[in-house]
């Protein structure tokens, strides 16, 4: 089926829909609700326009589509294709749409077909690998570990301090290597005898030289046993009693185990991962809270740029004073950016060292960040220029759309007379199933207002809001300003955009409800606050 | 296809893998250089990257467990040594590795068994080998790749490692043809085909769609166009290089009088610094012109800046101000660039040498010719360096012609006190294939080369500095044109040829790419071609020279014997 008023500036924009009972496929341009073929863009709006007023989302989203595809707006074109493509889903049961895009054309050369985004190259993971090697070795590390803690646990318990008997204690909670079994030291292979005496490991019982023990000392072994959270101070002054540990001294036999080199490692280890984790030394605090400030912070700094566009387009959604409060803001968050930086680079660390170096990376990096993303922000906008602008704008939008209304109404007028010499197809019928005309934008609003009042629970409207007014819409509008001005007070302008979105839906259905009922004019919103 | 960003790409990757948290970057030599052509300090700092380290040089034992560690090193054994060293008493909280190529499995099992507290986070192959110069340039920076006229092991290990990694970062597997002739070049294709086919599982990409070829690498040969890196180039990036050397985006100025202290050494990216991206291939006359420009749009921001009376005024200052600083940095440092290159210029009388060079490479005229070179090299006025170049240029031109007075041009060279004993080795050097096709020794029966010889002949010369084109050039045009390549460049394997010409292509030289044929490959690419360029190194004069006499050193002399007096250096140099 030809669509006979073939718009060559459509675009080949096609609407096919086929209705579920006969499952026959209609081209044109087809009213989604009544279904009948208005063949020109224009004549489909006035018709909905007229037809079904209640269709607010509908109009406004063909007002859309045939102004992008007039305009040839190549900006609009495609998304609002999308629209109408779900549009004309959602309003036909069943049916199919088509949007024909001008495919383009392939090159002859593969060498110049357009390049496209060029995408990360290959990797290969070895990681599976890796971990099936390691993860064994670590589980019998750790069982190991785990038995030599539970033993050190037994060995620290009423431990007496004179040696013959800590030495009795040891042996009675730990079963001792028979010293005769063993002729050479394990480590160092050295015979025992009379200057190389035996000892035992007192955790594994194992047996070594004098000169292969190492001593695990009272302090660390409580540590590993029981391991309490230690305060910042208390890790740093462990860690420099650990500098000059396992070295034999006096007190040495009775403040410490006697160990080999193979369980002490694995003890230390154990208390190292134990201390790591808990390590959170002063710098990482700070760079936490700078993280923290920026990941606050960066989604701002694209909508400053996008309400100064907003404004220099002479749109009316945002406020010089909204793009003058996102300006504060991101400058006082430079401010704090800064005083976190200064404390991390004021943190004492020995000079030459890595953590010397980190403490200036970060102090620089941070000082980059401000300088670039943060202080580069354009500066604002003066108030006469953007009221001019959007002056201009006022008067060309109200220009543009009295044009296009004529040329519509000429073009419709144009295709009669046509119809009338052709004396063929019927005219537009208009079986217009009439609905309530409010239900469907008050149950938009109505849910627009449960989901804003998910985000603001607990805050108190605005006393326009409260204003008591015979209309529900006027209701609505009043309470949606509300939501405006705290979004507006809290900053959030991805929520005012949407909301001064809506608001424009509601006032536009407003003015049109009232042209239609020919209502009283006394309840006639004001203008948007300035 | 571009280089530059396909090593971004993997080391954002690395970045983001580690997740939030301060990061440190732990490299390796080579790695260190690739990642610092790809990413500036800041803009590392920026991903907070905070700390940088080298794995193979001495590092203190300071632990920090609050950083994540990324390793990011070529997969050599040493490496995997210290690698293992490190994590059996790991300095950070966790590591992140990330291997540049192909690892054994052997390898990934010993670190696996280091790995005692379980810090190791990722273990992933990324193909990030080989050094990113311009977007459609990279070199693997191997000085000299040759001995005795074949390839040096190691070189050709690294050569063949480079190249996969090229073709992994960008997921083709290509078909391989080299120049016909050119056992080198011969060679390494057979091992990047013996490596594809080795790891069939990592190069299992879709294979194109509709039939369409697929990319190709075209291996060459330096020795099959050693005239190029020889001449005198007037495009900025060619220029810094053959008068100033850069070094991995690196030129060093402290030779050089009268320079600021902070612009001792300066930085050449084309992704941080716009001007010189959009200046690399502007010729030295343009490039005059532009920095005029680029200076009076400064000194009317400086000059803006100096009227500052009131608080808004101050304000406003403030806030242009890293772009001011940045501006200014730029300005000074391509305005010292250029002043240099124009001393340069005027002091080694490169004008007239240019202009004998490219007449020498692209007409013969021998008597007259003859006489301008003698001139030259006897009058002392240009320097021994240039002198040498035209001799070479001279010998190799007219090696066969009936009057050739090589050795009298050496003899006149030498009593200056050149380096005459390079120009045997050089002529060892050139390959049988040069010989016969570089100077338009074409034969009848070769008609379209006959005839765009003629057409060209007919246009005249536009320009005298840049007569000269480069061997890659044709090549190029063969490729994109698709003509027949079977013949002078075989493919690799038993793939069946494709006709089509392909999506993209990866030209690769051994012994050296040069500036000037990244400007071919450049221009190509603007006409919306694909074609990436690499060499070993990429090469300027001094460069090239040196790697010819590395790869002759102990060559018979086969094509010089009548030279013979000049066949060993004078004593006292090498």
């Amino acid at each position: 089926m030809a669509n006979p008023f073939d718009e060559p500036s459509s675009g080949g924009f096609l609407v096919a829909g086929g209705t579920s009972n006969d499952a026959e496929i209609l081209e044109g341009f087809l009213c989604p609700i009544c279904k009948s073929d208005l063949r020109t863009p224009e004549r489909l709006t006035v018709h909905v326009e007229h037809e079904h007023s209640e269709e607010q989302d509908l109009l406004k989203s063909l007002k859309e589509i045939f102004h992008g595809i007039l305009s040839k707006g190549k900006k609009k074109e495609r998304p609002s294709q999308q629209q109408q493509q779900q549009q004309a889903n959602s309003s036909i049961a069943g049916g199919e749409s088509g949007v024909a895009l001008g495919s383009a054309g392939t090159a002859n050369n593969p060498l110049l077909q357009s390049a496209s985004q060029q995408q990360v190259g290959s990797d290969c993971d070895h990681f599976g690998y890796f971990k099936a090697v390691r993860n064994p070795r670590l589980e019998r590390y750790a069982s190991e570990t785990n038995k030599l803690i539970i033993r050190l646990d037994k060995l620290l318990d009423g431990c007496p301090t004179e040696p013959d008997q800590k030495k009795r204690h040891e042996q009675s909670k730990v079963p001792w290597i028979d010293g005769k079994l063993v002729k050479l030291c394990p480590s160092c292979a050295k015979g025992f005898g009379i200057t190389r005496r035996q000892h035992h490991c007192r955790v594994c019982g194992s047996v070594m030289c004098d000169g292969c023990s190492l001593y695990l000392s009272f302090d660390d072994a409580y540590r590993i046993v029981q391991p309490n959270p230690i305060s910042p101070n208390d890790t740093a002054a462990l860690q420099q009693q650990q500098q000059k540990q396992y070295e034999p001294n006096a007190d040495v036999e009775t403040k410490s185990f006697r160990v080999c080199e193979h369980c002490l490692h694995l003890l230390l280890n154990r208390m190292e991962m134990q201390d790591s984790r808990r390590d959170r030394p002063a710098i990482t605090r700070l760079y936490d809270r700078l993280r923290q400030e920026r990941t606050d912070i960066e989604p701002h700094i694209p909508m400053y740029h996008r309400i100064l566009d907003s404004l220099y387009e002479g749109d009316v959604i945002f406020r010089l004073s909204d793009a003058s409060a996102l300006r504060e803001r991101i400058g006082r968050s430079a401010e704090r950016l800064d005083t976190i930086s200064k404390a991390i680079l004021g943190l004492a660390f020995a000079t030459g060292s890595r953590e010397e170096a980190l403490k200036k990376a970060l102090r620089l990096a941070c000082i980059a960040y401000i300088k670039e993303r943060m202080l580069a922000i354009p500066p604002l906008p003066v108030e006469e220029e953007i009221k001019r602008i959007q002056q201009r704008k006022r008067e060309e939008t109200a220009r543009r759309l009295e044009r296009e209304r004529l040329l519509a109404l000429e073009a419709y007028e144009r295709y009669e007379l046509n119809q009338v010499a052709s004396g063929g197809a019927d005219p537009p019928s208009n079986t217009v199933s009439s609905s309530s005309t409010s239900s469907s934008s008050t149950a938009s609003t109505a849910e627009m207002t449960v989901s804003t009042m998910d985000n603001w629970t607990g805050m108190q409207l605005g006393p326009s809001a409260t204003v008591v007014t015979s209309d529900p819409l006027l209701d609505q509008i009043n309470i949606v300003r509300g939501y405006i001005r705290q979004a507006r007070e809290a900053l959030r302008f991805e929520e005012v955009a949407t909301l001064e979105r809506n608001l424009a839906e509601l006032t536009q259905e407003f003015y049109h409800r009232q042209r239609l009922d020919g209502g009283p004019e006394s309840t006639q919103p004001a203008q948007p606050e300035p | 296809m571009n280089v530059i960003r396909a090593i971004q790409l993997y080391v954002d990757k690395m970045i983001a893998d580690a997740g939030p948290g301060m990061k440190m970057l732990m490299m390796d030599r080579e790695t260190i250089s690739v990642v610092s052509m790809a990413f500036a300090q800041s803009e590392m700092l920026q991903k907070d990257v905070f700390l940088f380290e080298r794995l193979d040089s001495a590092r203190s034992n300071e632990r920090l467990k609050y950083l994540k560690c990324i390793v990011f090193i070529r997969p050599t054994r040493d490496n995997v040594l210290r690698l293992q060293r490190e994590l059996r008493s790991p300095k950070y909280g966790s590591y992140y590795i990330y291997f540049s190529n192909i690892i054994p499995r052997t390898d990934i099992k010993s670190l696996a068994e280091s790995d005692e507290s379980e810090s190791v986070q990722d273990v992933k192959e990324v193909y990030a080998d080989y050094l990113p110069v311009n977007p459609n340039l990279f070199s693997l920076h191997i000085p000299t790749c040759l001995q005795a006229l074949s390839w040096n092991p190691e070189a050709l290990e690294r050569a063949t490692q480079g190249l996969v990694s090229v073709l992994l970062s960008f997921k083709f597997r290509p078909a391989i043809r080299y120049r016909s002739g050119s056992t080198a070049a011969q060679t390494l294709a057979k091992k990047v085909h013996e490596t594809i086919n080795k790891e069939t599982a990592l190069f299992s990409f879709r294979p194109p769609e509709d039939g369409a070829a697929p990319p190709l690498l075209l291996i060459l040969d330096r020795r099959d166009d050693p005239i190029t890196p020889l001449l005198n180039q007037w495009t900025y990036q060619a220029m810094v290089h053959e008068l100033l050397t850069i070094s991995k985006q690196r030129v060093d100025l402290s030779g050089v009088s009268g320079v600021p202290k902070d612009l001792k050494e300066v930085v050449l990216s084309t992704e941080q610094d716009e001007f010189y991206a959009n200046n690399l291939y502007a010729n030295f006359g343009e490039i005059a012109t532009t920095i005029k420009v680029l200076m009076d749009e400064f000194q009317k921001k400086a000059h803006d800046q100096r009227k500052i009376e009131s608080i808004a005024d101050m304000k406003n200052f403030v806030e242009t101000y890293p772009q001011f600083r940045k501006m200014s940095g730029t300005v000074t440092k391509h305005l010292v660039l250029i002043s240099e290159l124009s001393v340069q210029v005027g002091r080694q009388q490169l004008f007239e040498v240019s202009e004998l060079e490219q007449e020498i490479a692209c007409r013969a005229d021998h008597s007259t010719q003859l006489q301008r070179v003698k001139r030259l090299v006897s009058e002392g006025k240009i320097s021994l360096d240039n002198a040498l170049r035209l001799v070479l240029l001279y010998a190799m031109r007219y090696e066969r012609h009936a009057n050739c007075d090589t050795s009298g041009l050496l003899k006149l060279l030498q009593d200056r006190g050149g380096r005459a004993h390079i120009a045997p080795r050089m002529l060892e050097y050139i390959s049988t294939v040069a010989r016969q096709e570089l100077f338009n020794t074409v034969k009848i029966t070769d008609a379209v080369k006959l005839t765009r010889n003629l057409i060209k002949e007919l246009k005249g010369v536009e320009n005298v500095y840049a007569q000269h084109e480069c061997v890659l050039k044709g090549t190029l045009e063969e490729i994109v044109k698709g003509r027949p390549l079977d013949a002078q460049y075989p493919i690799m394997g038993n793939e069946v040829p494709f006709r089509r010409p392909p999506a993209e292509v990866i030209v690769f030289i051994v012994g050296g790419a040069t500036y000037e044929e990244a400007l071919a490959v450049h221009r190509y690419n603007q006409e919306g071609y694909r074609i990436v360029l690499g060499g070993t190194t990429i090469h300027n004069s001094e460069s090239f020279i040196e790697e010819v006499l590395a790869a002759t050193a102990g060559v018979p002399f086969k094509h010089s014997r009548s030279l013979q007096q000049f066949h060993q250096p004078p004593a006292g140099t090498a």
